[in-house]
């Protein structure tokens, strides 16, 4: 079976670089876009969700999931979303971690994209929430693209928790990466 | 005083119980890992039996000739997306460290655990990064170390570095049929 979330790792290509990446919140009169990576199998394949088949449940999403979430933000070329990027937040003895997830519209994989705005995300939110010690993320043992990304973007590979999820009625294996606000990333 | 670990035996705390409870909870060396406070009453070492013990899904004391020691905890995640996951605890009365006993009775625990939640296919254990004495007790058990999670949590106001061990019911449906040391 064609393993497509491979992150091709070819050279950056002149058109490639430096595309206008901006991050801002998600609302309702984006819905078009979401549907566009929402109603994606390759998107969705080591996603909690199955694909979207219709806007109603687009739009239930983005206003009772997105709208409200702690840190969501879309991924955007152009202003224009292409995906999201977010952090969870806990509480109590658990306020110290926040964990890091984002989709990406499968046609703009393989060109950094994740990478960089992993990055950019890394740069501001320890400094937005002060009490965030340790940013993690969990990614499945099979999902290698997402495991380069967080790799390059200098997350620290902490080891593989057996079964640690149930996805889509199945035990799933995780590597668990972590950031901490004491490390440094790579520029 | 060697202890003979045949004697060692878990059960369902009692509220008779709370002299002994009493007696290992109310030391600071004893509670150091854990999330509860250092015991200072029998009074409360009473509370804790009846509000936290005895309701507990699956707690239970580990006994010398009936007499508590120490306790096991194995607590299941709540939620239809976590309830295949458990979370284990143990602690041992200071005064009987270092001969065998959390060992044996974490074994004992598991065993009974998978028989009695079916359901449950992880069981996991963090144990602080300097707590030693405690990563040798879920080794021998059985458990096995899946990476050191840094500053993933606070216990008793301070950030911890947790060593994350598992516990798989196939681990022990293999343990049981001799494929595992």
């Amino acid at each position: 079976m064609e393993d497509t979330s491979v992150v091709q790792l070819h050279q950056n290509k002149p058109e490639d670089e430096c595309p206008n990446l901006s991050l801002r919140p998600l609302d309702v009169s984006d819905i078009d876009a979401f549907m566009v990576w929402a109603t994606d199998e390759k998107v969705a394949r080591f996603c909690t969700w199955e694909p979207y088949t219709n806007k109603e449940d687009g739009l239930s999403f983005i206003k009772n999931t997105i709208v409200p979430h702690p840190w969501l933000r879309a991924i955007c070329i152009d202003d224009r979303p292409i995906g999201t990027i977010s952090v969870t937040s806990n509480s109590g003895n658990d306020k110290c971690r926040g964990e890091l997830g984002y989709v990406l519209a499968s046609k703009y994989w393989g060109r950094g994209i994740a990478t960089r705005v992993v990055g950019m995300v890394a740069e501001t939110i320890f400094d937005e929430w002060p009490h965030l010690e340790r940013l993690e993320a969990l990614v499945d043992v099979e999902n290698l693209g997402s495991q380069r990304v967080l790799e390059k973007a200098g997350f620290q590979r902490e080891g593989v928790l057996r079964k640690y999820v149930v996805l889509k009625g199945r035990s799933r294996d995780m590597v668990m990466f972590s950031l901490l606000s004491t490390d440094h990333c790579p520029t | 005083m060697e202890i003979d670990l045949s004697k060692i035996s878990l059960r369902p705390f009692k509220l008779e119980d709370a002299d002994d409870f009493f007696l290992f909870a109310g030391d600071d060396q004893f509670t150091m890992n854990l999330r509860w406070k250092t015991l200072t009453s029998k009074q409360e070492a009473l509370d804790h039996i009846k509000d936290v013990c005895i309701p507990h899904p699956w707690r239970r004391s580990i006994c010398i000739d009936d007499r508590s020691i120490g306790f096991v905890s194995i607590f299941p995640f709540s939620g239809e997306e976590d309830k295949f996951k458990a979370n284990f605890g143990i602690g041992v009365a200071v005064k009987y460290w270092g001969q065998g006993i959390a060992t044996r009775a974490a074994k004992m625990a598991v065993s009974q655990f998978f028989v009695d939640f079916p359901e449950v296919v992880r069981l996991e254990a963090y144990v602080d990064v300097e707590n030693l004495g405690s990563q040798r007790v879920v080794e021998k058990a059985g458990f096995q170390k899946e990476g050191v999670l840094r500053k993933y949590a606070y216990v008793k106001g301070k950030l911890r570095d947790l060593v994350l061990y598992s516990f798989l019911s196939t681990d022990f449906q293999a343990e049981a049929e001799g494929c595992l040391p």
